[in-house]
């Protein structure tokens, strides 16, 4: 299925009636136990490239931790448009994702991903669920992510049970400047496959409610490690999405002692990412 | 106060990433990538991740603007720790083992106690230019005061000025590509096609036996998909190297794509340290990194073929340590074109050569070619220009380790009618 197709499909929830229908998600309130699953996945190296440049990664042997999430991404868009699915795709929002590398991924090794859904928890925005994507070669776990989705809306006021914020608000060290070009959205876009209307251009993100194209989370998360390299052998990086980061734009990336922040450059109160890397 | 007497440098080790043929491979790697790749896999093999080393040297032939500090980068990137310095030197082909030379000199001399020399080249990710007519206009409109000077200068552009100036392998002095040169050079001492096709095919044989028997496992480290040099030929034969049509030297030229390195992509690094430094750490040294000499040659005027130097450079560190060509073991002379390599073996052997271009009373005479590159050299393995030096300094280290001692001399020819040699002993 294309991206575009995805999305559309995606999207239809928000079509009046249509979530009666039996193919189209959101309809449910409980999450039930979705999976999906490919095999067999190799890497091209030139495909590898084109990541590591846009994502500021050198070109190495070993995979960037953020990678595989991309041939995960196509399963989650299959859970999210799955008709058990109890929410609509579009306007869930990527709040925090997690991934431990538990070895080096190399370009040469062949991965089996699989993706799935968990239980649905209060949050006090509304409700969060998460998907875990895994990566095996032959049977063995080398990298696992934890994507936590919020759907807004119903909030109960308490916070989900082992949640607790990754942000202690700190300064972190001296912080570098990023300068964000305006088709930044449709480079990563290309890279990445996901093709969501709100990276690719102001008017079809304008559709979604907000005033410019944003970046993509994935994207921020990549850069951000890749202003972290070299890195361990083994270890989870662990980030919160706060704020979108509107493109083009400026923003500046600190980090020190296994901390970093990306806020904007105008304005250093409005943090659009903080996450943490541990061994 | 007086200074340290010299000291023994020796050859630890190295790492390499297996050399890919041009826009293959490496097609999208640029040199950074490649630098860093080497030194990470340098690295892991020598448990530095997190030393301060004195140094790290290396270089590239074919450098972007951007890449100004390229080796310092590529430390940054890796896992030694970032208080260690490192700075880029060029020499074309001999960069590799001119960084060698400077790491063992500051070692010997007790400035440093451990470093890093190298090289990178990609012939893919080359960079490309303006055309020096626009360049020259853009610089003139920047130093323009007003925006009608500015569009005054820019409306002197012409739609061919926009085609980029391409890095090409050519000498800036005489024009002529470095096959063209040889060419000349293998005419001048009757090189047949022959012999050069036979060097091909032992240094092919050679390579492929020393990937079989493992010991390239600790030279090398895959990359991007890559575990061997993907020029490598393992079945290459006579027949099929008798085939190919001359590309330099015209239609009787004897040099072929078969007999001649090709544009590579690739990465190449060694350890180089004191006795005592690696005696801490618990690592074998494998040579001593004994001399070396650089030599260069009055090519402009005809006087002398663009790649003899190192046919210079040898007779004058023999002369220094008080050996003869005939007291090493092994023989490490790069295969920029086969024909180079034959040429230099034919002038040693010359009385004429020897006696009026190099003074001596006798010619140097013959090696056992037995002893010639005998785990393969680049026509099979491949020459990114500045990583060859590195590649034959850790191989060399490690074969004469590997046979319980001896002598091995190095000789790398390089553009502007230079060479560098060097001898390890173990």
């Amino acid at each position: 299925m294309s991206t575009l197709t995805t999305y559309a499909r995606a999207a239809l929830p928000l079509v009046p009636g249509a979530s009666l229908l039996p193919f189209v998600a959101g309809r449910g309130k409980q999450m039930p136990a979705l999976e999906r699953r490919v095999d067999g996945v190799s890497v091209d190296p030139a495909h590898l490239a084109d990541y590591a440049r846009v994502c500021g990664f050198t070109l190495r042997d070993t995979l960037p931790a953020t990678y595989l999430h991309m041939p995960a991404f196509p399963l989650h868009m299959q859970l999210m448009t799955d008709g058990k699915f109890p929410f609509p795709a579009v306007g869930l929002v990527h709040l925090r994702n997690r991934i431990t590398v538990h070895r080096p991924a190399r370009v040469s090794e062949v991965f089996d991903v699989v993706v799935r859904t968990t239980p649905i928890e209060p949050h006090p925005k509304g409700r969060t669920f998460a998907i875990v994507s895994e990566a095996r070669v032959d049977g063995e776990l080398v990298w696992e992510e934890r994507s936590t989705m919020l759907r807004r809306g119903g909030g109960s006021g308490e916070a989900a049970s082992g949640s607790a914020p990754l942000t202690d608000g700190q300064t972190r060290g001296a912080p570098v400047t990023w300068t964000l070009p305006g088709d930044l959205g449709r480079r990563y876009g290309s890279v990445s496959g996901d093709r969501n209307p709100i990276h690719m251009h102001a008017l079809t993100a304008r559709a979604f409610g907000f005033k410019q194209a944003i970046a993509h989370g994935m994207w921020t998360k990549a850069r951000a490690l890749a202003a972290l390299e070299p890195l361990p052998d083994a270890y989870t990086v662990d980030v919160e999405f706060k704020k979108p980061i509107f493109l083009p734009g400026r923003v500046t990336f600190a980090a020190d002692d296994g901390r970093f922040v990306v806020r904007s450059a105008k304005n250093p109160d409005i943090t659009h990412l903080e996450g943490t890397v541990t061994p | 106060m007086t200074p340290a007497a010299p000291r023994r440098a020796v050859v630890l080790g190295g790492n390499r990433i297996p050399f890919a043929r041009s826009d293959s491979a490496y097609k999208k790697a640029s040199n950074q990538d490649m630098l860093t790749a080497a030194l990470d896999g340098l690295v892991e093999r020598f448990g530095l991740a997190g030393e301060r080393l004195g140094d790290v040297v290396a270089g590239a032939v074919l450098k972007h603007s951007r890449d100004f500090n390229l080796t310092r980068e590529c430390v940054l990137g890796s896992r030694l720790a970032p208080e260690t310095p490192a700075y880029d030197i060029q020499q074309a082909c001999g960069t590799g083992l001119e960084a060698a030379i400077l790491v063992a000199n500051k070692i010997a001399l007790g400035q440093i106690e451990a470093g890093v020399a190298g090289g990178v080249d990609t012939t893919s990710d080359a960079p490309l230019a303006l055309n020096e007519d626009l360049r020259s206009i853009l610089l003139d409109a920047n130093r323009e005061k007003s925006v009608q000077g500015r569009l005054r200068q820019l409306l002197r552009v012409r739609p061919q000025q926009l085609a980029p100036a391409i890095p090409r392998n050519e000498e800036p002095r005489t024009g002529l590509s470095m096959g063209e040169h040889q060419a000349r050079t293998a005419a001048e001492w009757g090189i047949t096609r022959e012999a050069q096709d036979e060097l091909a095919m032992r240094s092919h044989q050679n390579l492929a036996a020393a990937y079989e028997r493992g010991f390239q496992d600790d030279l090398v480290t895959p990359y991007l998909g890559l575990e061997r040099d993907q020029n490598l030929r393992p079945d290459s034969s006579i027949e099929k190297l008798a085939k190919l049509k001359p590309v330099f030297g015209g239609a009787d030229g004897t040099m072929t794509a078969g007999n001649s390195t090709p544009l590579s992509d690739g990465a190449a690094v060694a350890l180089l340290a004191s006795e005592e430094w690696a005696k801490q750490r618990g690592l074998t040294p494998l040579a001593t990194f004994v001399d070396a000499e650089t030599a260069a040659v009055d090519y402009v005027n005809g006087r002398e073929g663009l790649l003899m130097a190192p046919a210079y450079a040898v007779p004058r560190l023999l002369e220094r340590n008080g050996l003869t060509l005939q007291d090493f073991d092994l023989y490490e002379i790069h295969e920029a074109f086969a024909s180079q390599v034959l040429s230099t073996l034919a002038a040693w052997e010359d009385p004429v050569f020897c006696t009026q271009r190099l003074g001596r009373s006798e010619p140097l005479g013959a090696i056992d070619r037995s002893k010639l590159n005998v785990n393969g050299s680049s026509l099979a393995a491949g020459h990114p220009f500045a990583a060859t030096g590195g590649r034959i300094v850790a191989a060399l280290a490690k074969a004469l380790h590997e046979r319980g001692g001896g002598r091995g001399l190095i000789s790398i020819c390089a553009a502007g009618g230079q060479g560098v040699v060097a001898i390890l002993e173990a």
